[in-house]
């Protein structure tokens, strides 16, 4: 591992920018310090997988992926990328908690996915909508209600109804959620663990790629 | 239906000290559930508190009765405000948009500002509070003093009702832990980057919120007249944070305030939303037979048993999922194997934390009645 990938991997908040500074000031490409950034979230996962890391550790992590993308952001454009898998995420409607859907979120976008964040309480259109837009492959809902069960169902209804249901795969989230409420929502998968959920979807993303 | 011997308060007290009963005791957490049951909108219930209440007693009885109230009124309106930080903005059911289906939600938002951990060092937690409530509220001290008073007589009120009918009420004051008032006031992530960027001034602040705690929860019970504190646990578990960060923030000022407590006479309904089970040695250094160890249905609630036997009674679990979307017979099924393998002794049997909103009434009433019918260890 590089001494950025470490860095990010031991959660040096201040190192990771004094590096990132120092590359891209010797000219360092932006999209070579992106994955170098990129292995520092993969270890900070393979430490969570292992149990050396918590919850706690993925936010600092998160938190630090988000300053230092910040820095990269206004040159990736120029510097372009390979595809990425996209992956459309929201709480869904009727609900508002975001933590565990913003956790989701950051810990994909650090490991190359392109994420569609569409916020909380997130009518089933906009599922659908964001979906057909950016053919996305994946969705992922969250909800922390149990009210929220019947629009993590309707979403997947209305993916069906729309002919997508066969080309997305769907993944539910949140505290209460249960392979009960897999089966009631029709989703393919579920989680109440933010990594577990980025490690399936990249299961996902490996078999379609 | 098992031939009964005890009052519901001899056998919740029996399941806290250990000691036989002649059934497992049910006490769920409902208050929604109830509400809606009788149709009360929000409104209603806001314009309307005693309808509620009215709501909660006939759901009572339709559900064939419970061994315990987990607080009288309505909700968690004991507290005084100093014990319970502000966590944003509330969202009620048909605001913003929202469903009615839906029930009270929290729109979290930072209420506390990095500069305000030294206040809580220098001044204390509740002289914090006189600047900080209607900072965050808009609402002056003594307009927030006038509604928990007004909240205070509700709760007395709808205590004598439960107390002619012989059912215990196990909250007398309701405490939120000191990190998790600072993750509320600050936000989860906020407050776990402040976790990680300055330790000690979170340390300090922290066990400069203990000694105001134990003075605000003493008062409260004394006012309520039940020896009893609800300690709300979640932001502190190992789903969370590592066993070294809560060794170092977060158990000691558990245990000041436990120990406190029990030292003057109260006894301690930890409530522990989110998965403890890796926490859940430190709850042996805890007094023993003082404390409810109640759990969410995220915590592995067998293994709470294995850890605490002859140590803390155990209080759970039945998950909402399996109350909104599972069978009668599933729920059964389930109660009875918590029976079977924690009912012995030291178990109160309860609702993975409150029982939803749009639960199934059957499967509610299913819960009851096999606490009131099965107990294979007479």
């Amino acid at each position: 591992m590089s001494e950025l990938s470490s860095a990010l991997a031991n959660l040096e908040e201040e190192k990771v920018a004094r590096i990132i500074k120092q590359e891209l000031g010797t000219g360092k490409d932006s999209m070579g310090v992106l994955t170098e950034l990129r292995k520092g979230m993969d270890e900070v996962g393979q430490r969570y997988k292992k149990g050396e890391y918590f919850l706690s550790e993925l936010i600092v992590s998160g938190e630090i992926f988000k300053d230092a993308m910040k820095v990269l952001e206004p040159t990736l454009k120029k510097d372009g990328g390979g595809p990425a898998t996209k992956v459309v995420i929201g709480t869904v409607k009727g609900d508002i908690h975001n933590i565990g859907k913003d956790i989701v979120a950051t810990l994909l976008k650090g490991v190359g996915f392109e994420v569609y964040d569409l916020g909380i309480d997130v009518p089933v259109k906009a599922f659908v909508d964001k979906v057909v837009e950016t053919k996305a492959t994946i969705v992922g809902m969250s909800g922390l209600l149990t009210p929220s069960f019947e629009s993590m169902k309707e979403t997947v209804d209305a993916l069906k109804e729309a002919g997508l249901r066969n080309k997305v795969k769907v993944i539910i989230g949140g505290g209460v959620v249960t392979e009960l409420v897999q089966r009631h929502t029709g989703a393919d998968a579920f989680t109440d663990d933010a990594m577990e959920g980025v490690e399936i979807i990249k299961k996902w993303s490996a078999k379609s790629n | 239906m098992i031939k009964e011997t005890m009052t519901p308060e001899q056998r919740v007290m029996a399941a806290l000290r250990l000691e036989r009963y002649d059934r497992v005791p049910v006490i769920p957490i409902i208050g929604q559930f109830a509400t809606r049951q009788y149709k009360l909108s929000r409104k209603i219930k806001d314009l309307d508190t005693w309808q509620s209440i009215e709501a909660i007693r006939e759901n009572f009885d339709s559900l064939g009765g419970y061994d315990g109230k987990i607080v009288a009124g309505l909700a968690w309106p004991i507290s005084t405000w100093r014990t319970n930080a502000p966590k944003g903005k509330r969202v009620l059911p048909g605001e913003k948009g929202i469903s009615e289906e839906f029930s009270v939600q929290y729109d979290e938002q930072t209420t506390m500002t990095v500069e305000d951990y030294d206040k809580i060092i220098n001044k204390g937690w509740n002289a914090f509070c006189e600047e900080y409530f209607p900072r965050v509220t808009g609402l002056s001290l003594e307009e927030i003093e006038r509604r928990n008073k007004e909240l205070l007589d509700i709760y007395l009120k709808d205590a004598v009702y439960w107390k002619q009918r012989n059912i215990p009420i196990i909250a007398g004051a309701l405490v939120v832990s000191c990190e998790m008032t600072l993750s509320l006031a600050r936000t989860f992530p906020q407050f776990t980057m402040d976790l990680h960027r300055m330790p000690d001034k979170v340390q300090a602040a922290l066990e400069a919120m203990v000694p105001d705690f134990i003075d605000n929860v003493l008062r409260d019970t004394k006012a309520s007249g039940v020896p009893w504190v609800h300690i709300s646990l979640e932001r502190g578990s190992g789903a969370y944070y590592n066993l070294k960060t809560y060794e170092r923030f977060f158990f000691p000022q558990l245990k000041k305030i436990v120990d406190a407590m029990v030292d003057n006479g109260i006894y301690c309904w930890l409530h522990m939303d989110t998965d403890w089970t890796l926490n859940l040695p430190y709850l042996r250094h805890l007094p023993a037979k003082k404390c409810i160890c109640n759990t969410d249905s995220i915590t592995d609630i067998f293994k709470a048993g294995e850890v605490l036997k002859g140590h803390m009674c155990v209080m759970g679990d039945v998950p909402p999922s399996l109350t909104k979307l599972g069978t009668k017979d599933e729920v059964v099924q389930y109660c009875e194997k918590l029976i079977d393998v924690l009912g012995k002794e030291g178990f109160i049997l309860c609702s993975g934390c409150e029982v939803p909103i749009d639960a199934r009434f059957e499967n509610v009433r299913a819960m009851m009645d096999t606490a009131r019918n099965y107990y294979p260890h007479r």
